[in-house]
């Protein structure tokens, strides 16, 4: 019984955390919140919230191209940070060698981050 | 039906949930939400076969990265064209036809298959997790290319300053 329970029990948390994870938000949206609050809607209410300036326009305009830029470096730094991962898992078996070997790897990328920078890919200014 | 099956069933449900709701979104913020979806559910499927690396790749990577990349390259167009109604011409029948031949094709394959089932006995990853295997043998056995993906991502980043640079100076 207690080894079956020990087979069940990574997928049993699972379906716990699965089951809490929808029903919280579920529960406070839609069911304890209708049943707590006030509502008594009315236009100026509705109106989208912007900081408290008054919105204008369509919500889906086009975007800055500079925003796509920061988009691309994200991609490489997110690459860089998968490989921390197996680095992380398996360090304790590796020893002093993956260590040089991260440094290396994370060296050579800072040196195209110190590049970007130069270049002033960071910077916003119209 | 045990536990993984079940899960399986329910993980493919929305991964295919998903992917229908792609194609039939009418707004394109909505098809790169459900591309998250689906990227996220094939996470789910990953992390259900043990492959633990290969989960966490996808969730950082493709649901993190790829998607927000879509969904940037989505804003940055212009997309307030209105999509003609559906009718069945001989465009929409053809492809239609393809789209079930390939669906065929594929399921045929399948089938056909002969999967081969690893031998429960011999333990690849040799005692250790799935990302410490990997970790192991990346940074024992495969030293060099892992020091070159990172040569390939800075190709990539320096690429990108020089596309944008190169735009900005045409203004």
């Amino acid at each position: 019984m207690a080894h079956l329970f020990q087979a069940w029990n990574n997928e049993l948390f699972l379906v716990i955390f699965l089951i809490l994870g929808i029903l919280l938000p579920v529960g406070a949206l839609w069911v304890l919140g209708p049943m707590l609050r006030p509502a008594r809607p009315n236009d100026a209410k509705r109106t989208t919230y912007e900081s408290g300036v008054q919105p204008f326009g369509d919500a889906h305009v086009r975007y800055h191209a500079r925003y796509y830029l920061f988009a691309l470096l994200f991609v490489v730094f997110d690459v860089e940070t998968l490989f921390l991962y197996p680095w992380a898992a398996s360090f304790h078996q590796l020893g002093r060698f993956a260590f040089v070997e991260m440094i290396i790897f994370l060296f050579l990328l800072v040196i195209g981050l110190v590049y970007a920078w130069r270049k002033k890919v960071l910077e916003w200014n119209e | 039906m045990s536990g993984p099956l079940i899960a399986f069933y329910v993980i493919a449900l929305c991964v295919l949930s998903c992917a229908v709701l792609l194609l039939s979104a009418r707004r394109v913020i909505h098809m790169a939400l459900s591309v998250g979806g689906v990227f996220i559910g094939c996470a789910a499927l990953y992390l259900l076969l043990d492959a633990e690396f290969v989960g966490v790749a996808q969730i950082l990577i493709y649901a993190g990265a790829i998607t927000i990349l879509i969904l940037f390259a989505i804003m940055l167009t212009n997309h307030e064209a209105q999509e003609p109604p559906f009718r069945w011409n001989v465009r929409n029948v053809l492809s239609a036809l393809g789209c079930l031949l390939l669906c065929a094709v594929i399921l045929l394959s399948i089938r056909r298959t002969a999967w081969p089932v690893p031998d429960a006995s011999v333990d690849i990853n040799g005692g250790n997790s799935n990302p410490v295997a990997i970790g192991m043998a990346l940074f024992k056995q495969y030293a060099i290319p892992f020091e070159l993906v990172s040569l390939l991502l800075i190709v990539a980043l320096v690429g990108a300053v020089l596309l944008a640079r190169s735009r900005k100076e045409d203004e």
